[in-house]
């Protein structure tokens, strides 16, 4: 039996009953369960954004380490604004935490974002949104630890995957963390599962419509807004489960998915 | 002035100066053929419009290094500040986006497209790579024809991704020759630190030597045959590296020791 058969088979199985996980979680807003969005900042203004953005910090390099200093600078790019959009739309009781790497000056790509990781497991953010990636060999080693930390500590990051010819870390560490790419289904909770490659778990990433810093939307396509999606299924599951581990929430999502992709 | 009587420095200088002639001669010809690539790729997905950005220092600025389009003339050089704008998010998350409604937009491409007077509605943004480091961002602007445009397509974006890998060793090869260009400008352009005159008559007296012009002329007879197609290129490639092979049989002697 090859490895895909062998899954296949656990999906006819989770329709039996072997592994099924609850549906009582599609009922669920996400409240209660704090998302930290490492990113561009956040526009809090944004009607759709309105009083769902617990805390804003930024970046700053001060004698080679970062520290992060409460922000209200908003977005440089946008695109903090939409994943915590698409986040707000399917777990709209979430607590959404900004972590403002990008457009922080002094700091290198890597550095930035590797800080505003462990800046969110010290803060014991239940769920992680990192559309960021490298691919700096130097970098590879250290965030694979900061990804292990967050495992132990419970802190379940969803990484955008990166189906570039040259893939890109950390959403390469499949075992530590839920690796997302986009599809054209439009159904956010009608997400599918991806075995036999680094990528584990597909969802909506094409032309999704989404809040734009100063009030406004637009259409975007690409695997960093299939991130959120799943970010936003996560904060439902942990409502109602506010225990499972990142190993559970796998196994919950690939179960869902399965069921989602068997129909 | 130049230290002529110390030998050692005098044949690193001109070997720096060789560099710099040689970088000086291939940067116009990669431009050109940046711009011929992205004339073409921006064809493949129905759009007319495209430029590549450059890393400009190294806290995530980007530069405009090479447009086509109706602007492209007033984009070049122009500076993206680091995290700013869609390209700038390319160029830290490494992954490719597309986005279309750019027009309403109250960030940095409102601010371009004031001062370049286009109307920027859709843009395609997916990185260039080079040797594991994200080196810049290649974009297509827009559709053929008028708006209302069709939004790209995950399809697209695929494509865009492959064209960039090509690009991006185009641009690579470019940044470091220009790199040597620019060094060898700016020790003529810093005055005060040089005899420049005397600079000047010894550049112009060893630029003129038999000797530089016949590596001059080599380097333009390579930069022709690799502007004529991958199977030209890797059969200059293998002659050389069989002329080095046979110098070096010449000059290293024999594989025994001494007798």
């Amino acid at each position: 039996m090859t490895p895909l058969e062998h899954i296949q088979q656990q999906g006819d199985l989770s329709r039996a009953g072997f592994f099924r996980f609850e549906d009582d979680w599609r009922l669920a807003t996400g409240r209660g369960v704090s998302v930290a969005i490492i990113d561009s900042g956040i526009d809090v203004f944004h009607p759709d954004l309105a009083g769902k953005v617990m805390s804003s910090v930024e970046a700053r390099v001060d004698n080679k380490k970062v520290i992060f200093d409460p922000s209200d600078d908003g977005d440089s790019a946008g695109h903090g604004t939409a994943c915590a959009g698409i986040i707000a739309s399917i777990a709209p009781d979430a607590e959404l935490h900004s972590i403002k790497v990008l457009g922080a000056g002094g700091l290198g790509d890597g550095m930035a974002f590797m800080a505003g990781l462990e800046w969110a497991i010290k803060q014991k953010y239940r769920v992680v949104n990192l559309s960021l990636g490298t691919t700096k060999p130097q970098f590879f080693a250290p965030l694979h630890d900061l990804l292990d930390r967050a495992y132990q500590a419970g802190c379940i990051v969803v990484a955008a995957a990166n189906n570039l010819p040259q893939p890109s870390f950390p959403s390469v560490f499949s075992s530590s963390l839920i690796s997302v790419i986009k599809s054209e289904q439009t159904d956010p909770l009608n997400f599918g599962f991806h075995y036999g490659e680094v990528i584990e778990l597909t969802a909506p990433g094409v032309n999704v419509r989404t809040p734009w810093p100063g009030g406004g939307y637009r259409n975007l396509t690409g695997n960093s807004f299939a991130c959120p999606h799943i970010v936003g299924v996560v904060a439902l599951l942990l409502e109602k489960h506010s225990n499972l581990t990142p190993f559970h929430v796998k196994s919950a999502l690939h179960s869902i998915a399965m069921e989602n992709q068997l129909g | 002035m130049y230290p002529e009587n110390d030998g050692d420095m005098s044949a690193k200088i001109r070997r720096l100066i060789e560099t710099i002639d040689v970088a000086n001669v291939l940067t116009d010809p990669l431009t050109r053929a940046i711009e011929d690539l992205l004339r073409v790729t921006a064809a493949d997905i129905d759009s007319d419009e495209a430029s590549v950005l450059v890393r400009d220092g190294d806290e995530g600025d980007l530069r405009f290094l090479s447009a086509i389009g109706k602007v492209a003339e007033q984009l070049v050089d122009v500076k993206v500040p680091a995290g700013k704008g869609i390209a700038g998010f390319v160029l830290s998350s490494g992954q490719p986006i597309a986005v279309s409604n750019v027009v309403e937009d109250s960030t940095f491409y409102a601010e371009i497209d004031r001062a370049t007077g286009y109307s920027t509605e859709m843009i395609l943004a997916t990185p260039l790579r080079h040797d594991g480091a994200t080196i810049g961002v290649l974009e297509y602007i827009n559709r053929r024809g008028d708006p209302p445009f069709t939004p790209f397509t995950p399809d697209e974006m695929d494509r865009a991704a492959r064209f960039a890998d090509a690009i991006a060793s185009l641009v690579y090869a470019y940044e470091s020759a220009k790199l040597l260009s620019d060094l060898g400008d700016k020790i003529v352009e810093d005055k005060e630190r040089y005899d420049i005159d005397g600079i000047r008559s010894w550049l112009a007296e060893f630029r003129g030597g038999a000797e530089h012009r016949e590596m001059m002329d080599l380097a333009v007879m390579v930069r022709e045959i690799a502007g004529r197609g991958e199977a030209q290129r890797q059969m200059c490639r293998e002659m050389l590296e069989a002329v080095m092979r046979y110098t070096d049989s010449q000059t290293e002697g024999s594989f025994l020791g001494a007798e």
